[in-house]
Order: structure tokens, then C-alpha cells, then sequence
């Protein structure tokens, strides 16, 4: 069976498009070619920053034939009386294509209907391909394409040349006002022009010999390695980081590595400023010496390789060394003045209209922040830094180093906190304030500067909705969901154990004493927020919904939500609690029967046998659930909720099985005892234990979020 | 190679490509777009081709002359294209070439890099080229214009005069290239520059700004709906600049500024229109509000 190799050639694609495209073109060519009939035995992507490619081995010579039954109108609609095709028949066997003398009546499940029995399939793969890869062009997903010339076809670059061929056959059509053919075209500079090709399956090795690396591990390998040996002709490491690696491969489409140095003066720099401005600013790799300290050798990764590559590795000294000059310049500067004097700088940025500078705003914080400090009982000692941190937390804001790069809010705030003679633990609550910046971003290592991130994303979600700016749908444009998952991380990392109703109310206080009005029922909807916000992340870890809404629904915090769900998951793959769990239900259900009743449970009321077991079973059951609870709280002692637990909650305890000691009385009880009878006394005691049960049941969270688990 | 004989030599390229030379338009702009010979031409169907130095005005980058590379005032070279010719990142090496700048013995990239203009109501997609890891040329696919679509797409190409030269004289300074036999930039534009910047930041009246902001945006009102588009569009290039003075002199809340960025805004989608319904191509209905 033939293969089939497309390759789609554009201008320069964005650097993470290269990866994303190759996956998206994948999937499509395997979608679209199964769908036809034409399924490959395997399906291979290709991409550079100047090519889509996809090599599909084991395509069929010719669609698949099949057969298609077509249904038509019902048979006393088709036929008169005698027998003849109505104009409805006709109509319907013209349209598919037969002679209505064809058509077949089938016996279905919703009576006798016409059908009409055609043959699909059987065409040639090279007759069937080039409108299929034709509509490839135009529907491979892009998250932005553009138009260009006036090409009506929209891409995410410009389309400059197509290739598509059925082994050896090159297939014909146009698409994005280009003909495709059997050409490729070979790297920018050391290989420019045309590269024909005899047979699709000489793909990578045709391009590999007109210095094109289109497979993108071995064009990441090649990058790691000569970025690694050019380090290494130094005795120096070339620092491994993936993302930059990732982005710096889909830059080239072959990488050469050369090696520079910026001046040694620029050492006394924190090491966060020279590694953001070599890795975000220019995409170099910086380096360690052997003892892991950072050196001033860098490792550029250039697309070409050149007579002479000291043109190359000048031009890349003389950038690095204009931007370390002015990252110096912002250092100097900026160390003339206190982070307190910088602070007052706060004053003259924006924070929200109607919720004042970022001044008003830290000073909100501040309150916040203190609230949290006292109903987290904080010692004196973590109090007294969080009073110090309170007034210069992002301060760094106002700083030239932090207004020119951005990236280094927080890490900025430590360095000069520690330039400027400050406690340690003042900066690091500094820095981790700002922290998680994103999903996956590390979270604040102290307890102080979890409680600055938390307070200032409060301080932003609650003042946005009193405003009216929530997200909805996909629209969050300013950024709250991820504020709201900060949120969550924080608390569940910390443990915190305290309410999510407080958390709000502690984070609308200081706006209302600002004069802005926060109804009652947005502090609500808030809470409900942040409530989505945990059950989304505990969701993201494979948590059936249900579990996750008996945990949330059954919790007042963070910490107790999650730990309820790792319960609940827990007790819910035990082959007997699915059977307690349905028991509930109909206890729940009677027990609902009459709103208002009391709850003690009067013995002397007992008129059966059933119900004075079920009775004595409730203590041992309350003490199983606390012992559970206890058990989920001492074996997850708090995590990052963007993550499972550092240790699995492990085999549950004896609480199971005292739990479980209930499901024997209980099922007897609901087998033997009416409930609802006529002597009101005996209901109302029937009632009253059933309430029990169900309440001792839902220690362990909102039980009738379980249904359908 | 002297700093004017870059231009001159960018000069006979695109005039080459078929391009009009331009002259610089006498108004103060941020960018070449501003010039209505990019911002007005690249709307409608017509094709066109311009090139040439654009010197630009741009208040809050301005460093006193200190920083090696930003400035208030500097030179952009600007071409326009439409529609964007398949084979232009080619041509565009070859104006490099044509400029004793081998391709063959640089690292040069083009690397992702969007534009957008709040005031233009604009925006694109392209790259900035990157030579030796040195940003020297932003490529941008108009996609809007004044708020409508760009039907066809013209391409723009903004050629850092100042780091080209650098690169080319090996200096570390833009006031130490050589601008003309024995004349340095600094020597052109130094005092200029640091003057400049006194006035941007310490001394320009915000008072006066703001009144000729209203004043500006006014007669560009007046004179747009009179159907005088090119005294109206002046005035909006006028307001811009207003606007860029007061963002500088750090006179505007974020709030006020979103303001002022909207209300040039307002005037550009204006202009635009104007220039559409005089070529008789304004439909369908501008896209964005």
C-alpha cells in the first residue's frame, strides 16, 4: 500500500504554532483520510518554522468499498394502491442516484420504510486525495490565521509552496493560490532551492541533506547536544530548560550553537535578571561553571551556519550586552531609592477604575492580609514580618527593572528587599506573594507570602464583581479564573482550614469601607466562584463530578473539600459502600417525607425489632466517620491542588468497616419497618432515627451529590 | 557605509521594485503607518507601492540620549506593499543584501511578532527580522486598517535605520555613527534629543496639550464630516501627537489615557471611512467598533 506525504510550506510560523500545527495537521489527515475509506496503517507529523508536513504510510490503493443503506420515505407513502412508486418515491430514488424500481422495503423499528442500498467507496486513493487535502488546507485548526496578498484562503502564514504525493505519483490540485507538485524547498540560507522528491517515503532524508531537521525530536536533540558542546568547550553547562529549549528549536531548521560571553560586570546582577533577559529576551542558553554558579558564557542557537561565525557571535554579545546595560542602568537606578520610596510610586499606577490606584489597592490588601494574620492565629514572630512586608509588598512595580521587564514582579522585590538590608523572610514573603503567576507555577513556600497571594487575588476577584466584570464563557479577560485557581492552590497547600464565607467577607470588608458596594448576593456568587474553582482543579485530577460535589457542597474549606473528595473516591471503589450509599438514598427519601420533626430518638418508642439495632449501630457509625476524617487529615497534610497528593491517601482504616457495620441494621430496618404509620408518636420516632442515620452518614459530605456515581 | 548612504541605497532598491520614493510627511508621528500614505493607501482595492524614510516622534522612549538605542526622534524606512507579493521575504533579504549585508553570513530569523495600533484602530500579523539576534525590521501583514478589512493585504516593512547602522560601523552608540562624512548622528541630533526629552518629561505645559487635544480632535471632527479628508486626517496625526506628549509628561491615569487612546481612535476609524466613501469602496460595514 502506497504512502502519502503532504507537506504544506509557509513563511516563518510562530514558534509554538510548529508544534501545535504538526499535531493539528496529524490528527486532521488521519480524520479526513479514515472518513473517506482511505485509513493509513500510521500516521506521522513533521514541522519546522517553515513547514506542516505529514507522512501517511499504508494508505489503500482504493477507498474502502461499502455498502450504504439510505432511508427513504415510510412504504405506505412510496406506493399507491397498486403497487406504483408515489412522486415521493421517485423524488427519493432520483436523489440517491437509482432507478426506483431499485428500492428495497425494510422491516424497522418504527415501521416499513423505503430504502435505497448504494455502493460507496471503491475509488482510487489519487482520484479521492487532492479535494480532500485541498479542504485540509483551509480547516486545519489555528488559533489565529491570517490573509495575505489576496489569497482568499486564510493560514497562519503565508502558504509558499505545496507538496503532496501518492508514493511516487505527485497529486494534483491548487490551495491557497498554490499549485502543489512534488517539490520541497530545502533551508533558508545553507540549502536554498528546489528539492524533488522520487518518492514520498524519502521525505526526511531528502530535507536532512538540504540541512533541514524535520523531525522535531532529533532537531530538539540537535539542539540540546550542540548547545551542550559548545558549553562544554569551556567546562561550562549549558543550563537545561525545556520550555526555552522548545521554543528555540521551532526557531531553526537547523540549529548551530554558538558560544558568547557578556562582560564579567554584569555578574553582580541577580542571577533571575541575567537568565530572564539571555532566555526571554534573546532565547539564549545561559550557563553554569562546574561549582553551578552562572557564567558569563551563553549559548546562542543561530538557523545558519556561516564562514565566520565570530560575525555571528559578535552581533549576539553586542544585543545581550545593550539589554544587560540597560538592566544594570534599571539595577543602579533603582537601588537609589527604598522599596518604601518606591511604594509611593504605587500612587500614580492604575489599578481598575472605580477601585482606585495601586496604592488604594495594597492598602487594601494590607487589611485583608491582617485579617487572614489573626484568624490564622499567625505567631508573633511571622506577624511582625507580615507588618514589615504589608507596605512594600509590589512595590517592585514601580521600579524602571520591573516596568521594562515585567517577568521579574516579585523576584525584583526580594533582590532589593535583600539589597536594602531587609530580613530574609521579608523578601521571601516579598517574592512569593506574586506567586502561583499561572497554572503550574510554583506556589508561595511561606506562610506569610501565602497569605499576601492570597489577599491580593481576593482583593481583585471580589472588587471585579461588585463591579459587574466577571468572566463568562470562555470571555475572562481579566484573568480572574486563573486568580480564583491561585486561590485554591494557596489554601489547600497551607491547609487552611478556614471557611470560604469568611474568606469572602474578609475580602470585601475593606472595598465596602472604601465605599464601594458589594450586595450580599455577589459575596455569594463569589464563593460560589472560588467553590468552581477547587472543583475544577479536583475534576482536572480525574475526580468523578459527583464525588467532587459531595466534597464541595459538603465542606465549609478548601482543604476539607479536597480531602473529602480523596475520601469519598476512596470509599466509593470499596465494593460495599456503593450498597450503603443506595441505602441512604431511601433513608434520605423517607426520611424528607415530613419536614418538620424532632430528632431525639426516644428507645421507649421502639415498636419492632429492627429499630433498636439500627439505633444502637449509629454510635460505632459516627465514631467510623470521624475516624475517617481524622485519617484523610493526617494523611494529606496539605498540597498543591494543581497536583495529586504528594502521597496517596493509601488503604482507609477500621472507620470503614465501622461504617459499614451500619448497612446490615439499616437494610433490615427498611425491609421490616413501615415508617409511615397512622400512630403519630411511632412516626415521628421512625422518623427522627432515619434523620439520624442520614446525618451521621453525611459527615462525610453531601451524600446526595453521589446519585449516578 | 555612511548612514545616509543606507537610505539612498533603500532608496534605489525599492524604487527598483517599483515603488514611489515618498517624502517624509510634515507632521509630527509616531510610526510611518501614521503617514497617509500607509495608513489611507493600504484601505481600498487599488494596488500600491511606496517606500522611504519615515522620521518618527515618540515622547516616552525617549532616554536623554543615555540608553545606546532608544530615542524620541528617530528613523524608520518604510514600505508598503499591496498586495503583499508572494516572493517578499526574499525581496527583502535581497534590499539587505543590496545594503553589504550578506545574508548567507548572518543568523537571520523572523520571529513571530503582532502589531497592533489602539490608536489606528489597526493591527497585523509578522515578524520582527532578527540579524545576529539584533531586532532590525518589523514585517506586518495589515489585516485592519481604521477598523475595516484589508482587501487585498498589504504588507509593511519598518527598517531600523539606527541599528542597521550600528551594525554596519561596528558602533556601540547611535550619536557615534556616521550620519555623513565626518559627521556624526550625535553631532545631528544629540542637543535636539536631550532637549527634546527635557520637554517631553519635565517641561511641556499639560494644559496646553490637553486644550489642543480638544482643539485638534474638533477640527478633525468638522473637517472630516466636510469631506476634507486630508486637512481632517492632519489633525488627527495632530491630536495623536498631543496625546503622546501628555502620555510622556506622566499626566494621565490609566483611565484617562484609555480614553484619549479611544477618542484617537474615533477620528482614525473616521478618517478612514472618509477615504473609503471617496473611492466609492465603503461596504460592507466596518467590522470592528
Amino acid at each position: 500500500m502506497p504512502d502519502l506525504l503532504f507537506e504544506i510550506g509557509t513563511e516563518e510560523l510562530p514558534s509554538w504554532y510548529v508544534d501545535e500545527g504538526r499535531a493539528a495537521l496529524a490528527q486532521l489527515v488521519e480524520e479526513r483520510l479514515s472518513e473517506a475509506g482511505l485509513a493509513p496503517t500510521s500516521v506521522q507529523g513533521f514541522s519546522t518554522p517553515r513547514r506542516l508536513a505529514v507522512l501517511a504510510e499504508g494508505v489503500p490503493e482504493g477507498s474502502e468499498q461499502r455498502e450504504e443503506l439510505r432511508r427513504g420515505p415510510s412504504a405506505d407513502v412510496a406506493f399507491d394502491d397498486n403497487g406504483t412508486p408515489t412522486r415521493a418515491a421517485q423524488g427519493f430514488a432520483a436523489s440517491s442516484g437509482i432507478d426506483p424500481k431499485q428500492l428495497e422495503i425494510l422491516d424497522t423499528e418504527r415501521g416499513r420504510y423505503v430504502f435505497a442500498r448504494l455502493k460507496r467507496g471503491g475509488e482510487h486513493a489519487a482520484a479521492v486525495l487532492p479535494p480532500l487535502l485541498t479542504a485540509m488546507v483551509a480547516d486545519l485548526p489555528a488559533p489565529s490565521k491570517m490573509r495575505w496578498s489576496d489569497v482568499a484562503t486564510p493560514f497562519m502564514r503565508p502558504v509558499q509552496w505545496l507538496l503532496a504525493m501518492l508514493d511516487s505519483d505527485a497529486l494534483e490540485f491548487e490551495a491557497a493560490g498554490v499549485k502543489a507538485g512534488r517539490v520541497s524547498y530545502g533551508h533558508r540560507f545553507l540549502a536554498p532551492g528546489p528539492v524533488r522528491l522520487k518518492r514520498a517515503a524519502d521525505y526526511v532524508e531528502a530535507l536532512r541533506a538540504a540541512s533541514v531537521l524535520v523531525d522535531a525530536e532529533e532537531r530538539d536533540e540537535a539542539t540540546w547536544r550542540a548547545a551542550s558542546e559548545a558549553a562544554a568547550a569551556e567546562g561550562l553547562r549549558a543550563h537545561d530548560d525545556p520550555a526555552l529549549r522548545a521554543e528555540v528549536r521551532n526557531l531553526v531548521e537547523y540549529p548551530i550553537a554558538v558560544l558568547g560571553h557578556f562582560d564579567e560586570g554584569y555578574l553582580e546582577l541577580p542571577d533571575e535578571v541575567l537568565s530572564t533577559v539571555m532566555i526571554h529576551h534573546q532565547r539564549f542558553f545561559p550557563t553554569q561553571t562546574a561549582d553551578g554558579k552562572l557564567a558569563r558564557g551563553f549559548v546562542g542557537i543561530s538557523n545558519n551556519r556561516v564562514r565566520d561565525e565570530a560575525v555571528v557571535r559578535a552581533g549576539y554579545e553586542q544585543v545581550l550586552g545593550g539589554r544587560l546595560y540597560d538592566a544594570r542602568f534599571f539595577w543602579d537606578a533603582d537601588r537609589r531609592k527604598s522599596l518604601s520610596q518606591h511604594a509611593w510610586g504605587l500612587s500614580g499606577i492604575g489599578f481598575q477604575k472605580d477601585l482606585g490606584t495601586m496604592a488604594d489597592k495594597i492598602a487594601r490588601v494590607s487589611d485583608v492580609a491582617a485579617g487572614l494574620a489573626q484568624a490564622l492565629e499567625l505567631p508573633k514572630g511571622e506577624r511582625d514580618a507580615l507588618d514589615q512586608a504589608l507596605p512594600i509588598f509590589r512595590a517592585d512595580l514601580s521600579t524602571d527593572m520591573v516596568f521594562e521587564f515585567p517577568e521579574l514582579e516579585g523576584v525584583m522585590a526580594h533582590a532589593y528587599a535583600l539589597a536594602e538590608g531587609l530580613a530574609p523572610e521579608v523578601a521571601v514573603a516579598l517574592e512569593d506573594g506574586v506567586l502561583p503567576r499561572g497554572p503550574g507555577d510554583r506556589l508561595p513556600a511561606s506562610r506569610i507570602g501565602a497569605v499576601l497571594a492570597v489577599a491580593d487575588r481576593l482583593d481583585k476577584i471580589v472588587g471585579f464583581f461588585a463591579l459587574g466584570k466577571r468572566p463568562s464563557g470562555s470571555a475572562d479577560p481579566f484573568a480572574l479564573r486563573r486568580d480564583g485557581l491561585g486561590i485554591a492552590r494557596v489554601m489547600n497547600a497551607q491547609a487552611w482550614r478556614m471557611p470560604m464565607a469568611d474568606l469572602v467577607l474578609e475580602g470585601a470588608a475593606p472595598h465596602r469601607a472604601a465605599g464601594l458596594e458589594i450586595p450580599a448576593d455577589v459575596e455569594a456568587e463569589v464563593a460560589r466562584f472560588l467553590w468552581d474553582r477547587v472543583a475544577s482543579l479536583l475534576a482536572e485530577q480525574g475526580m468523578a463530578v459527583p464525588v467532587v460535589r459531595a466534597a464541595v457542597q459538603g465542606s465549609r474549606s478548601v482543604i476539607d473539600a479536597a480531602r473529602r473528595a480523596h475520601l469519598l473516591r476512596s470509599l466509593m471503589e470499596h465494593e460495599e459502600f456503593p450498597a450503603l450509599m443506595a441505602l441512604y438514598k431511601r433513608a434520605a427519601n423517607l426520611a424528607r417525607q415530613e419536614a418538620k420533626g424532632g430528632r431525639n430518638v426516644k428507645p421507649g418508642l421502639f415498636r419492632n425489632d429492627y429499630e433498636a439495632p439500627l439505633f444502637e449501630a449509629l454510635p460505632g457509625a459516627r465514631r467510623g466517620v470521624e475516624t475517617l476524617l481524622a485519617q484523610v487529615r493526617e494523611a494529606l497534610p496539605g498540597w498543591d491542588l494543581g497536583f495529586p497528593p504528594e502521597r496517596p491517601l493509601g488503604e482507609l482504616g477500621a472507620g470503614v468497616a465501622e461504617v459499614l457495620a451500619l448497612k446490615a441494621p439499616l437494610d433490615a430496618f427498611l425491609d421490616h419497618v413501615l415508617v409511615m404509620v397512622d400512630e403519630a408518636d411511632v412516626r415521628a420516632n421512625r422518623l427522627a432515627l432515619l434523620r439520624e442515620v442520614t446525618e451521621v452518614l453525611r459527615g462525610l459530605g453531601a451524600l446526595d451529590q453521589l446519585e449516578g456515581v | 557605509m555612511l548612514f545616509q548612504d543606507i537610505m539612498l541605497g533603500l532608496d534605489r532598491f525599492w524604487a527598483d521594485q517599483g515603488c514611489v520614493i515618498a517624502l517624509p510627511h510634515d507632521t509630527e508621528v509616531g510610526a510611518g503607518t501614521f503617514y497617509p500614505t500607509t495608513f489611507l493607501r493600504a484601505l481600498g482595492s487599488a494596488p500600491w507601492r511606496v517606500a522611504g524614510v519615515a522620521p518618527s516622534r515618540r515622547p516616552t522612549d525617549g532616554r536623554y540620549g543615555d540608553n545606546p538605542y532608544r530615542f524620541q526622534y528617530f528613523f524608520q524606512y518604510q514600505v508598503v506593499l499591496k498586495p503583499s507579493p508572494l516572493d517578499v521575504q526574499q525581496v527583502y533579504l535581497d534590499s539587505l543584501y543590496a545594503l553589504g549585508i550578506d545574508p548567507k553570513a548572518h543568523d537571520i530569523r523572523f520571529v513571530e511578532d503582532n502589531w497592533e495600533s489602539p490608536t489606528l484602530g489597526a493591527w497585523g500579523l509578522g515578524w520582527e527580522v532578527w540579524m545576529d539576534g539584533m531586532e532590525i525590521t518589523q514585517f506586518t501583514y495589515f489585516q485592519q486598517v481604521g477598523g475595516f478589512d484589508c482587501r487585498p493585504v498589504s504588507v509593511e516593512l519598518t527598517y531600523g535605520l539606527e541599528r542597521i547602522a550600528m551594525y554596519l560601523q561596528g558602533k556601540e552608540h547611535t550619536f557615534d555613527v556616521e550620519y555623513a562624512p565626518g559627521v556624526t548622528v550625535g553631532a545631528l541630533r544629540g542637543d535636539f534629543e536631550v532637549q527634546h526629552c527635557r520637554y517631553n518629561f519635565e517641561e511641556s505645559d499639560p494644559e496646553l496639550q490637553r486644550l489642543l487635544f480638544d482643539r485638534y480632535e474638533a477640527e478633525a471632527q468638522r473637517l472630516l464630516e466636510l469631506g476634507l479628508l486630508y486637512p481632517g486626517y492632519e489633525f488627527v496625526m495632530k491630536a495623536s501627537h498631543a496625546f503622546n506628549l501628555l502620555d510622556a509628561r506622566g499626566v494621565l491615569s490609566q483611565t484617562e489615557r484609555q480614553t484619549y487612546v479611544q477618542r484617537v481612535r474615533r477620528l482614525s476609524e473616521a478618517s478612514a471611512r472618509t477615504y473609503l466613501a471617496q473611492l466609492g469602496e465603503l461596504e460592507p460595514a466596518p467590522e470592528a467598533s
